[in-house]
């Protein structure tokens, strides 16, 4: 059930005598079978980079190769051939993709000496993807979070990769066409002058689900594996430990990282223009040290926040949210949507114009005096970090603060914050003045 | 549909009429192929033969049935400056995709020609592959030449040549495409750099919850002082890779390259870089100098103010370009790092960033005349 050998991917190995024409019948010699595999998956695009490792049986002299990839979702224009013993002396000199065959690609390479040699052969593959996710479960008091991270592997490429090394990119690639465009193209490199429509994706329909049958057979069969973890120029590399089997039509879960006692902030953002009339709950944290994190960016990905209810591991789950990329250090706001319970209540008390001035009987400028007052209060039995924005329509203004306005600052030229702390069932009040500046008064 | 470009030779005595012609076979081989493909939008082709040609007027048939030749682009050139012979006509037969050329000899034996003409649905593609250091300071270029053959014709043997140097020698069929290594240069000298433009990325990625990717260019300079500077860079894909410390590489992102004269920078798009973040504000924007009065104000001056927080989650120091766009008069105030004027609408702001530093950015600026 496990292994169904596709054999999608097939090289052969043909000795050329002197200087056969490139669009000679060629006739297969060898077909070896793999060395090892390794898979490089990103998660940004759809994207993959296999290095494949083969050993040939060559001939002194020239040599071809016939590589074919029928059925799979390999892009031809990245296939790649380096030998791995005596570099300088065996040159790759050309590969072809001869006339009126698809999925098919020559190399002609000249060996110093007959006999087998390793050579890798490396090309991208679209339909094989992961994604990171997580699971959060808050304690009781809401004062700290188990979080675990897993990744979840998909092959849907047309090919199976035995036990494969396997590694995941986390980073933003940049790329000029699809690899899976790419792999549709019925000639590699397109037509001079533009290209027809590619042919239909091969065997992406038809996704089968029993693919979660091998999640749980990861999950439960096997011990977790370790992920060992670096940092590449602007990427994150994670290298699973030792071999997977990836096989065509198959998902693999893998446990990432466990944190089990992340402290966490309870943060209620309330911000009219942003979120609308509720408060908005966020749950922060920093990926750092201090947090039991830090080890590594935590790549992006949906995140399923859980609150322990009791002793008995009751849950209830508080909502979810696709969590940006997270760099070492940074901080985590996990936003759980509109609270009920933690409540900002503003209102208008009074307006007044003044300071009108004039040109050619045309109002120029005025000044709007606005009291507001702004009511918070905190109906949970843990306490709750209420942070506050007010906009202002002008740049020109002037604000004075009465009550308790807790923590104030100006953000930027028309907003300012107020930050309050509010204790388990409290309620808090403060009024603010301000003074909008119009037309020809601003200053 | 393919059919080799024939070459028939005529003795002609008298002249026949086109729809009565006979065609002989004496068909000279290609002695020497060159497909010249300089020009990225026109593909030309020249051919050697040796022609036996007959003391008196010789006929000579040239016929491209389903190859893409402009027949207006044929040309005949005798090779051998001792040749007695003369181009007295082109006859373009009806119905055919062929020409005759009439020729007159003054003796009989071989004359080498060159046949030149244009041929479509034949070119070329230039791709790269660069693989950096694991310090990103160096990297080795290999630029392969594709060749695509769609033109109706093969070529048992020909020189490709792309430019100065040696061309690249071998076949190509009809529906054919190939890719040969073109050159070759390791240590290439690369710097990285990273650009946050004001008017590109979001000003307060976190708040809005979004993972605000700062690009990453590599710039390579066309220089012999850089290994390189033997020839113009062919624009084409770029395909970016970099040791993994560990034997193998991984693929950082590909861009398409631009023609690249010697002396010259190639600017590569790699990547974005979500380990720098930048949140920016802007803190002032007041109105000043209002003219004739602030009551009837028709012209005025602005003082603004932008702060950006500069964080660096980095291990390693980088440097990152802020780029601000200001329009209409401008004159620049207090700029808390060093800064340059690219242009009348553009402020760069250089932010060296240590390995995990944060830097508070100011940028002062006063906007001038601005009209009511």
């Amino acid at each position: 059930m496990m292994t169904r050998p596709l054999c999608l991917l097939t090289l052969s190995c043909v000795l050329c005598l002197m200087a056969a024409p490139a669009f000679a019948k060629i006739d297969l010699v060898t077909l070896p079978g793999r060395d090892g595999v390794q898979l490089t998956i990103y998660n940004s695009a759809d994207l993959t980079l296999v290095r494949d490792t083969r050993t040939l049986t060559l001939k002194r002299g020239t040599n071809r190769l016939q590589f074919s990839w029928v059925g799979t979702l390999i892009d031809p224009t990245s296939l790649e051939m380096q030998p791995l013993a005596r570099a300088g002396e065996t040159l790759i000199d050309s590969l072809s993709y001869p006339p009126r065959t698809t999925g098919l690609g020559v190399w002609s390479l000249s060996a110093p000496a007959a006999g087998p040699a390793p050579f890798q052969i490396s090309y991208f593959t679209s339909g094989i993807s992961w994604q990171a996710y997580y699971l959060a479960t808050l304690s009781n008091d809401e004062g700290h979070l188990r979080l675990e991270g897993y990744v979840r592997l998909n092959n849907r490429s047309g090919e199976d990769y035995p036990q494969a090394v396997t590694r995941l990119v986390v980073g933003k690639i940049h790329l000029i066409d699809s690899i899976a465009e790419l792999a549709r193209r019925r000639v590699p490199y397109g037509r001079p002058g533009g290209e027809p429509p590619p042919t239909p994706a091969p065997r992406l329909s038809g996704v089968r689900l029993e693919a979660d049958a091998s999640v749980a057979k990861a999950v439960f069969q096997l011990a977790p594996k370790e992920i060992v973890k670096e940092g590449l120029s602007e990427y994150f590399l994670y290298t699973i430990e030792g071999t997977e089997d990836i096989s065509d039509g198959w998902g693999k879960r893998l446990i990432s990282f466990t944190a089990p006692r992340v402290p966490v902030q309870n943060l209620y953002r309330f911000e009219e223009e942003r979120y609308g009339s509720l408060p908005v709950r966020f749950l922060s944290f920093a990926n750092d040290a201090a947090h039991q994190l830090g080890r590594e960016p935590l790549p992006g990905g949906l995140v399923k926040v859980f609150r322990s209810l009791d002793g008995d591991g009751h849950l209830s789950y508080l909502g979810a949210e696709e969590v940006r990329y997270v760099p070492k250090g940074d901080e985590v706001a996990l936003n759980l949507g509109p609270a009920l319970d933690v409540t900002v209540q503003p209102t208008l008390l009074e307006v007044q114009t003044d300071g009108y001035e004039w040109r050619n009987e045309q109002i120029t400028g005025w000044d709007e005096v606005q009291e507001v007052r702004i009511v918070a209060a905190n109906h949970r039995e843990v306490p709750a970090k209420v942070e506050i924005r007010r906009s202002f329509p002008v740049t020109s203004w002037e604000l004075k603060n009465s009550g308790n306005a807790g923590t104030f600052s100006t953000i930027d030229k028309n907003t300012v914050q107020y930050m309050l702390e509010l204790a388990p069932g409290a309620r808090q009040s403060f009024s603010y003045r301000v003074t909008l500046h119009h037309g020809s008064r601003a200053r | 549909m393919r059919m080799i470009v024939p070459f028939l030779l005529l003795v002609l005595l008298p002249a026949l009429p086109a729809a009565a012609r006979t065609k002989l076979v004496a068909l000279p081989e290609r002695e020497t192929t060159v497909v010249r493909l300089d020009n990225p939008a026109a593909t030309l082709v020249e051919e050697e033969r040796v022609l036996p040609l007959e003391a008196g007027l010789n006929q000579v048939d040239f016929a491209w049935q389903g190859v893409q030749i402009d027949p207006d682009s044929i040309r005949l050139t005798f090779l051998d400056p001792s040749a007695q012979v003369q181009l007295l006509s082109v006859a373009y037969p009806p119905g055919e995709a062929a020409l005759v050329w009439t020729l007159r000899a003054t003796r009989a034996g071989e004359v080498r020609t060159r046949i030149t003409y244009l041929l479509a649905a034949l070119d070329r593609l230039v791709t790269y592959q660069a693989v950096a250091d694991r310090e990103e300071s160096h990297l080795d270029l290999q630029a392969f030449l594709v060749l695509r053959n769609f033109s109706g014709e093969d070529f048992a043997s020909a020189g490709f040549q792309l430019g100065q140097g040696k061309p690249a020698t071998g076949s190509l069929a009809h529906e054919e495409t190939r890719q040969q290594a073109l050159f070759a240069a390791k240590g290439v000298p690369v710097v990285k750099t990273l650009t946050w433009d004001a008017a590109l990325q979001p000003w307060e990625p976190k708040r809005e919850g979004l993972t605000a990717g700062i690009p990453v260019h590599y710039r390579i300079a066309n220089t012999s002082a850089a290994s390189l500077g033997q020839a113009p860079l062919w624009g084409g894909k770029v395909r970016v890779f970099q040791g993994d410390g560990h034997g193998g590489t991984i693929f950082l992102g590909e861009d398409q390259a631009e023609f690249t004269a010697v002396g010259e920078e190639l600017k590569i798009y790699v990547g974005d870089s979500r380990d720098v973040a930048v949140t920016q504000q802007k803190l002032r924007d007041e109105v000043v100098n209002p003219r004739p009065s602030r009551s009837r104000m028709v012209l005025y001056d602005t003082e603004e103010e932008l702060a950006a927080t500069v964080e660096n989650f980095k291990k390693r120091a980088v440097t990152l370009d802020l780029v601000e766009h200001i329009a209409g008069e401008w004159v620049v105030g207090k700029v808390s790092h060093p800064f340059e004027r690219r242009d009348a609408g553009t402020l760069v702001v250089h932010v060296p960033l240590a390995a995990g530093a944060t830097e508070q950015v100011k940028i002062q600026y006063q906007r001038r005349n601005v009209r009511n």
